[in-house]
């Protein structure tokens, strides 16, 4: 992709096809930075933001707080397997693979947030290479921090999975407490070669008057897997994301995304899935509730343009407050008529007849609410690493509690 | 000491009266059916016992070993011993079997998994709770969740409706042998009487009809007749006549 800087500049008025457009001018893009991370020198609020994630305990590679990266060296053992972890803007300046695939998934003409990105970001971000046949069981974790006021934090992560090797990356976003009004713009362009499989998790804990616009795309080579988990479970300002997924012969991909809508959020999530390769498949998995005056948005689409290529969609929503509001829209498009696709969606709200039958089964009605909540956002995503599948279990049973007042 | 006394007990939906002045009891390992025609107030009754909040008892009284539960709320009644395998479940959208069954199991503390087998229950585990589900695989999956409980009274509502013979032969077998091996007393409801003819062990049968309990008796005496000749004719044969 040829992409003359001019087109870019000129898209930085251009407003995003979904969600609730913003002025990105009005936030301070601070000069990028920089340093070596260690942890003891980290601010408190930048530690009780990453605890807010419940990261603490973890050592994440990478952080990054507002404009400034802060990297770890890496542990001994990711070093002698060949691992790269690093700024997005290191590897590029040493790296040929990084400057060969930077935006080659995402186009910055897309719109402002990708043009501001472009433009302004520095290619801060994280940079993840696994070389081939190498597989990285325990999770890559990432951590991005949003700290003063009316900032705009721009992220460009980049990871590459090399044929036949496996990886597992968690990113957190996150602010302090008392940040009220923030932008946080994240790139995210993932490789996943033949064979190779990589999950990704990410995390959302923000606030109010914080608005996210991140910006995905993956490609999955033949027989390659990717399965992607978010959640969201704090109030937030705004959320729009659309990530794109190609997959080639074989492949195969699994989305599900949890989205808790709280406050007067305006929340706009979705997922494509692009079934290129003959037999690919694709699941996308989503799961809405909307608490206080929240409105949430779930898109899903699947795309088959290959024979014996399959995927479902399943779009549930689970209306807990009167003035809050969901729509699901799931979307299906078949390009070849060998391609087998299909949708459920439902949106709804905790009926009097759940409620009286797990009271019959021993559980006072708070209980009975917190066991319909639980088990609805609790979505078992394939091939998720067991630690980082606790750590959903244990962000999932506090949303819970906080659902149920 | 019965494990469960019903003394005149009469049971409103709103403002009508669905069962009246019905009195039983229940010794802890015995076996009661109860049949009737569809809609006399079998459910109701079972629904009362639980103390499920769409019917009221206005009327007589429930003692559970001894205990007056009559106003008691259903998770209290739960958690004293009382479990009910209702005929009628809600789906829900989003929660997986697997996770009610574990918060239940964990409540109760029995084990989940030793239970899945012999219901057939495993390959339901990771859907939707009751969505979707055949007949059989809801009659299979609410007896799992009730059996869960680890109850000292089981009650049984239309155990039989929608399901096919092999599955039939699984309940009633599995229903014998907690009652007889693990000393549960069960109150089974049925309107075909199809699951009671593959049982050898009932204690007693009782006919209801229009809300009250017309007949009771031994099981090898009752069942045959009513099967044969249904419940109008059948009530007349066995008060005696043609």
């Amino acid at each position: 992709m040829v992409v003359e800087r001019g087109d870019v500049e000129r898209a930085l008025d251009k407003p995003s096809p979904f969600g609730l457009d913003l002025d990105v001018f009005r936030y301070i893009v601070e000069e990028p930075s920089i340093e070596e991370l260690r942890v003891l020198e980290l601010e408190e609020p930048v530690r009780r933001a990453s605890e807010k994630l419940g990261f603490d305990g973890v050592r994440p590679s990478y952080v990054q707080v507002d404009q400034t990266a802060l990297y770890r060296l890496l542990d001994r053992r990711l070093r002698e397997q060949g691992v790269i972890v690093t700024p997005l803007r290191v590897a590029l300046e040493k790296m040929d693979l990084a400057r060969r695939i930077s935006w080659r998934l995402v186009d910055p003409r897309s719109d402002k947030y990708t043009a501001l990105a472009y433009l302004r970001g520095g290619e801060l971000g994280y940079f993840v290479y696994v070389p081939p046949n190498v597989r990285v069981l325990t999770p890559i974790y990432t951590c991005l921090i949003l700290r003063f006021e009316r900032r705009a934090q721009i992220a460009h992560n980049i990871v590459y999975v090399d044929e036949g090797s496996e990886a597992h990356v968690v990113t957190g976003c996150a602010v302090p407490h008392g940040v009220r009004e923030g932008l946080h713009i994240g790139i995210s362009e993932f490789y996943v070669a033949r064979g190779a499989k990589l999950t990704f998790s990410m995390i959302h804990a923000w606030s109010p008057g914080v608005h996210v616009r991140p910006r995905t795309a993956v490609y999955v080579e033949d027989g390659g897997e990717y399965v992607s988990y978010y959640m969201t479970y704090n109030p937030i300002g705004s959320l729009q994301t659309y990530p794109q997924v190609r997959l080639g012969e074989g492949a195969k991909a699994y989305s599900a995304s949890v989205v808790v809508g709280l406050g007067s959020g305006d929340y706009d999530v979705g997922t494509r899935i692009v079934l290129e390769g003959r037999g690919s498949t694709a699941e996308i998995v989503s799961r809405t509730m909307g608490l206080h005056e929240s409105r949430v948005k779930a898109r899903a689409e699947i795309i088959g343009r290959a024979p014996e290529a399959r995927g479902h969609i399943e779009c549930l929503g689970l209306l807990v407050s009167d003035k809050a509001s969901i729509a699901a829209y799931p979307h299906i498009v078949s390009e070849n008529p060998g391609s087998t696709l299909s949708h459920e969606a439902a949106i709804g709200k905790i009926s009097r007849e759940e409620l009286e039958y797990l009271m019959s089964r021993g559980f006072t009605e708070d209980e009975a609410k917190s066991i319909i909540v639980r088990g609805f956002m609790r979505v078992d995503a394939p091939g998720l690493p067991e630690v980082v599948r606790r750590h959903v279990d244990s962000i999932v049973s506090t949303i819970s509690k906080l659902a149920i007042g | 000491m019965s494990l469960l006394s019903l003394e005149a007990v009469s049971v409103c939906v709103d403002d009508r009266i669905i069962v009246r002045d019905v009195s039983l009891s229940i010794n802890p390992g015995e076996l009661h059916v109860i049949m009737g025609p569809n809609g006399v107030g079998k459910s109701t009754l079972l629904a009362a016992i639980m103390g499920l909040s769409h019917v009221r008892v206005c009327g007589g009284r429930i003692l559970f070993n001894g205990v007056d539960i009559t106003h008691l709320p259903s998770y209290e009644r739960a958690k004293l011993g009382i479990s009910l395998a209702h005929q009628v479940t809600p789906t829900f959208r989003g929660v997986r079997f697997l996770e009610v069954a574990k918060a239940i199991s964990s409540r109760f503390n029995t084990d989940w998994r030793s239970l899945a087998s012999p219901l057939r229950v495993e390959g339901l585990l990771s859907r939707d709770l009751f969505h979707g589900f055949s007949g059989g695989e809801r009659r299979r999956a609410e007896l799992y969740l009730a059996l869960l409980q680890n109850p000292k009274l089981l009650l049984l509502d239309e155990p039989d409706s929608g399901v096919d013979v092999d599955t039939l032969r699984v309940l009633a077998g599995l229903i014998e042998d907690v009652v007889y091996n693990r000393g549960v007393s069960a109150i089974l409801v049925t309107h075909s009487g199809a699951i009671v003819e593959k049982m050898s062990g009932v204690t007693r049968v009782h006919v209801m009809v229009d809300g009250s309990i017309v007949y009771s008796g031994d099981p090898s005496h009752v069942i045959p007749v009513i099967l044969r000749y249904g419940y109008v004719k059948g009530l007349e044969v066995l008060r005696g006549g043609c």
